[in-house]
């Protein structure tokens, strides 16, 4: 208060008006005085206001951040659970118990196609299911296997996947055996060529492909 | 004029109040600004301060694809206050204690009784554990039960996602230390130091903006990076469970190492346990035997006395010799095959394609002791291998006074010599890579959280034999598996494949029993190694012939050639005759 007193009798005495010397000295001085304190008085509440309002946004925006970090901690949780997942799938043995669940047998006598001359590398035979081991333990048995529950999971969507992929195998012979029999008329190889792949959804990546 | 006096009167009683409350509170003022403001400021701070762990995480180990053999991960330990623990208020409705604790066992695969009693032993304590370690999808579901006495904390945790599949390698964490393998031995790159940090939060608990100071910043641990590769790990440590449980073996051990680097791609040891859960496992196989088990080899290492034969000048694989069937060491004292027991004539590598003891003894005796023993030396046996593996065993190569003259003839083909199978793969990988012995590489290096990359000590590549020394040999153990009594079941079509095997017998405290460690070591592509293949067994019951380790071998070495899609052999071999 005393620096708007202040301030307002200063003014005051620097700013010598006509008014001043008027009839009514004490009605001409107030009004202008009044005018000063409404102004100053406006302009402290506004800073005050302004301050309030400031001060909300703020811790708002605490509140906002908090959240926003709660939510960057819950992403984090789902991506690591997600990652876990992904790191069980990716264990050899699980791969190796899924891909002989659906079927894959190993072959240890490889043959290799070279494209360069089309000379087939090796012995080219089919290999023997019977000799297949599975999946062994290998820690004596000492303690049980811990299975991740996504392993289960996977495991029996990919024998539902299988039913399904088998009777797409078997339509797509079928669509096959038609189209040779249009092919031996007119040669069109590109047709067959094209369609037929995409049929079968690559289910397992080759483990090369990792 | 009384009025008035009056008036002042009580004027000056009310200012003289007026004053003298008015120094009350400045005196307060003071006292709580000035002369108590620290104190009461630090104790204001501390009600509103909170103090948390800044967790850092230890750092992985990966195979040499990037895959995590050893991560860090969150997980929470659940506790509760058991001096407010009861029943409560959920949706309006009243949950009781005991169905609470039901839904927590069933969440967590926990004895709902035994939550109880947790809580109900102690009431007026304020903490106790119920469930440790939980996963975060747990922690989720936990949370959704709303039970307001349940405190869930964060921890970390070591998981080993591979499983068993390199557990002798990484080794793994005790409660509050590192226990075996690269896990400690790796420690000083591995390791995360924890930091503090400090907040201030208002009575609902948000955190007051602009408040959090660290007062100790967490350190991250670096990675260590391998040359494993965990797929071909995984297929060596099945083989030698298939195969091993089937010969009723005690152990078995494999190693993959690639010619040209040094590099082992793969050591797996059977029985091996499960780092994630290793408290029922006994210690023999918690560790890598591998590495730290010596032993005496037996026949695998005729090529390598061969070899050093060959480099000095005293036989070449074509040259003749009588092998007899039994050869004198001195009066009285006699070598003698496993089989054969009549003279016969071969050549030096008709003795690797029989495995003659005799023959090799009368090639043995061309060679000094003490050049024999610079040789074995030189190929790396009676030192740790380059890796330096945690508990590494040296092995044991007899020289000068401790040899003996049996043992002297014995060494050349692995008895009264001991080393590991790591050495072993070492020493193959030597003969493969036309006589340079590389060091062996299992750890690559530590790679620091800002990208920082240590290479992982190594040693200077070793000239041991020349190359045309190893060519020959390499070409005599080629014999074996083209023409020898294995070939069918150690061929593999396509390719040219060189191995040798081998039955030693084990010592005891009486001399050799009737145990025996039965292995193959071998090579291919033949005509230009890329890949060294060692497998061995220990103490196998239903066969104790070296032959039952072949199928082994040859699932392991035909799993390599195909894994890496190594091209198959197109020169056809010539190979040096056996007999004459």
């Amino acid at each position: 208060m005393t620096a708007v007193a202040m301030t307002s009798s200063r003014r005051s005495s620097n700013k010598p008006t006509p008014s001043r010397s008027a009839t009514r000295p004490a009605q001409a001085a107030s009004a202008p005085k009044l005018r000063y304190i409404v102004v100053t008085l406006v302009g402290i509440f506004a800073i005050i206001g302004g301050q309030l309002l400031l001060s909300i946004s703020v811790s708002s925006g605490a509140y906002e951040i908090s959240s926003l970090k709660s939510e960057m901690r819950s992403s984090q949780q789902s991506l690591q659970i997600v990652g876990e997942e992904i790191g069980a799938l990716n264990a050899p043995d699980t791969l190796a118990s899924l891909a002989a669940s659906m079927g894959m047998v190993e072959d240890n006598n490889p043959a290799y196609l070279r494209v360069s001359d089309g000379i087939v590398l090796g012995e080219a035979l089919p290999a023997d299911p019977s000799e297949q081991a599975g999946v062994v333990g290998v820690t004596a048995g000492t303690e049980a296997p811990v299975v991740a529950p996504i392993i289960s999971d996977v495991s029996a969507a990919l024998s539902a996947q299988a039913v399904v992929e088998m009777s797409a195998e078997d339509a797509l012979a079928q669509a096959l055996s038609v189209e040779t029999e249009i092919q031996e008329g007119s040669i069109q190889p590109a047709m067959v060529v094209t369609t037929a792949p995409t049929t079968f959804g690559g289910s397992i990546p080759s483990p090369s492909t990792r | 004029m009384t009025h008035q006096r009056l008036t002042s009167r009580r004027m000056a009683i009310a200012l003289l109040l007026v004053f003298v409350v008015a120094a009350l509170f400045l005196t307060r003022l003071v006292d709580v600004q000035v002369v108590r403001a620290s104190e009461l400021q630090e104790q204001s701070e501390a009600i509103r301060t909170t103090q948390e762990t800044v967790w850092a995480s230890r750092g992985s180990i990966v195979d040499s694809f990037g895959n995590d053999l050893a991560v860090d991960v969150d997980r929470y330990d659940i506790s509760a206050d058991p001096s407010v623990a009861g029943d409560f208020r959920r949706d309006g409705e009243i949950v009781s204690l005991e169905s609470a604790m039901a839904d927590i066992a069933q969440l967590t695969g926990a004895v709902a009784e035994e939550l109880i009693y947790a809580v109900r032993q102690d009431p007026d304590s304020r903490f106790t554990y119920l469930v440790k370690g939980v996963s975060p999808e747990t922690r989720l579901a936990l949370r959704e039960l709303g039970i307001p006495w349940l405190q869930i904390d964060l921890v970390r945790e070591r998981t080993y996602p591979f499983g068993a599949v390199a557990g002798n390698i990484t080794g793994m964490l005790g409660t509050d230390r590192p226990l075996a393998g690269v896990e400690l031995d790796w420690d000083d790159c591995l390791a995360a130091h924890n930091g503090v940090a400090t907040y201030q939060r208002g009575a609902d608990g948000v955190r007051l903006p602009g408040t959090t100071t660290t007062v100790e910043a967490p350190v991250h641990g670096g990675d260590v990076v391998l040359t494993l590769d965990s797929d071909l790990q995984w297929y060596a440590l099945q083989q030698l469970a298939d195969h091993g449980s089937r010969l009723g073996a005690e152990s078995g051990s494999a190693m993959v190492v690639r010619v040209n680097d040094g590099h082992i791609l793969a050591a797996a040891d059977w029985p091996t346990f499960d780092p994630n859960d290793f408290s029922q496992t006994p210690t023999s196989n918690t560790g890598a035997r591998i590495f730290s088990s010596p032993y005496e080899p037996g026949s695998i290492m005729k090529a390598i006395g061969v070899a050093m034969l060959i480099d000095a000048g005293y036989t070449y694989a074509e040259d003749r010799i009588v092998a007899p069937g039994f050869f004198e060491v001195y009066s009285g004292r006699y070598i003698k095959n496993y089989s054969v027991a009549q003279d016969t004539q071969l050549t030096t590598a008709g003795v690797l394609q029989t495995s003659s003891n005799t023959g090799m003894s009368v090639l043995a005796d061309r060679m000094p002791a003490a050049t024999a023993t610079r040789y074995f030396e030189k190929f790396g046996f009676g030192e740790i291998t380059a890796v330096d593996f945690l508990g590494e065993s040296q092995g044991v190569v007899n020289s000068g006074d401790s040899l003996d003259i049996v043992t002297r003839y014995n060494q050349f083909f692995g008895q009264g010599i001991s080393v590991t199978a790591a050495q072993m793969a070492g020493s193959y990988q030597a003969l493969a890579n036309d006589g340079v012995r590389l060091p062996l590489r299992l750890v690559d290096g530590c790679r620091s959280i800002d990208g920082e990359w240590v290479s992982a000590p190594t040693a200077e590549p070793v000239t041991v034999v020349s190359p045309t020394a190893a060519q020959q040999v390499v070409r005599s153990l080629e014999t074996i598996v083209s023409q020898g009594p294995l070939r069918n079941t150690l061929s593999i079509p396509g390719y040219r494949v060189a191995a040798k095997t081998g039955t030693a017998e084990i010592a005891d405290a009486t001399g050799y029993g009737d145990d025996r460690v039965i292995s193959l070591a071998g090579m291919a592509p033949a005509e230009d190694p890329e890949y060294v293949v060692l497998v061995s067994f220990t103490k196998p019951q239903t066969s104790r012939v070296s032959s039952a380790a072949a199928p082994a071998f040859h699932d392991v070495m035909s799993h390599v050639l195909k894994h890496y899609r190594v091209a198959p052999s197109s020169a056809p071999a010539v190979l040096p005759p056996v007999t004459w």
